[in-house]
């Protein structure tokens, strides 16, 4: 469910879960448009040659997943901040969860913050974050 | 001799100086493809003849500086590794618009844990309009993991 305003919001809240698109195809399109294309992203052999358990979704694709989640929650949301701790690395063509749940709010500024993680199939925490965003009154 | 980093004598020599500033224009059709990406599904964000275009809140954190450290910066030894990033909105960026990225060293400090100490460098790049107004701002996070002493 949706909401349009912070009235609709409760501390403890939780945000529907979203789960991105991470396939290799994705990833690409999304370095591309970044600037940010290097095999380590688009390529699971050279990746694994690298060290890396296979090609990873940049870190700021992460943090990109989260402001999305937050929008597909709150469509008028304007955010205000994303602060984002990069624990382990995220795996292309490996499924995800974004997950959120609202930690504090102010009715007056209309001002929410909210916990946030990208967790694996495994339930394992691979990123987490905080994020504020202004809801309409 | 100890490779120990000073980080008090690298705050007083560095921090809150501007050390690189480019230019970026952010060209529309890439800025919706880093949306839809990302899965934004707002026409604000995936549109680009949307009359609100703008790029999406976390686009900053895609820019580079030109340079990671400020000329003269010592040498770090140790396991360097990307910790996070961080991203304030001021106002929207619009793509098409020339914008000026200013960088400096916004915070240097340690925490220290079982394996030893580690030392984080926060860089702060901040995204200015042609009218000088502030955008957003995104800071990078690295972090480096002393070597024990021998």
């Amino acid at each position: 469910m949706s909401v349009n305003g912070i009235t609709d919001v409760e501390f403890g809240d939780t945000l529907p879960v979203f789960d991105p698109d991470t396939s290799l195809a994705n990833v690409a399109r999304f370095v591309e448009a970044a600037h940010w294309n290097a095999p380590r992203f688009t390529d699971h052999e050279a990746a694994r040659a690298e060290g890396l358990p296979g090609a990873l979704v940049p870190g700021i694709m992460s943090q990109g997943f989260l402001a999305a989640m937050i929008h597909r929650w709150a469509p008028k949301a304007e955010i205000l901040y994303v602060d984002t701790v990069f624990r382990a690395p995220v795996v292309v063509d490996q499924p995800c969860h974004i997950n959120g749940v609202v930690t504090d709010l102010d009715e007056a500024t209309g001002e929410v913050e909210i916990d946030l993680t990208v967790t694996n199939e495994a339930g394992e925490t691979r990123v987490f974050g905080t994020a504020r965003a202004r809801l309409p009154n | 001799m100890s490779d120990a980093i000073d980080v008090e004598a690298l705050r007083a020599a560095y921090l809150n100086q501007v050390f690189d500033e480019v230019e970026v224009t952010l060209d529309a059709e890439e800025t919706a493809a880093y949306a839809v990406s990302c899965g934004e599904v707002a026409a604000c964000f995936t549109d680009p003849s949307d009359p609100d275009f703008q790029a999406p809140p976390t686009l900053p954190a895609r820019l580079h500086p030109s340079r990671r450290r400020p000329k003269g910066f010592p040498k770090v030894v140790g396991l360097g590794m990307d910790a996070g990033k961080a991203v304030h909105c001021h106002r929207p960026i619009r793509p098409g618009i020339k914008l000026t990225a200013k960088t400096h060293m916004h915070d240097i400090y340690t925490k220290t844990g079982r394996s030893g100490r580690m030392v984080f460098f926060i860089n702060r790049m901040e995204i200015f309009d042609p009218d000088g107004q502030l955008l957003a701002s995104a800071d990078t996070s690295s972090v480096v993991r002393e070597r024990p002493e021998q």
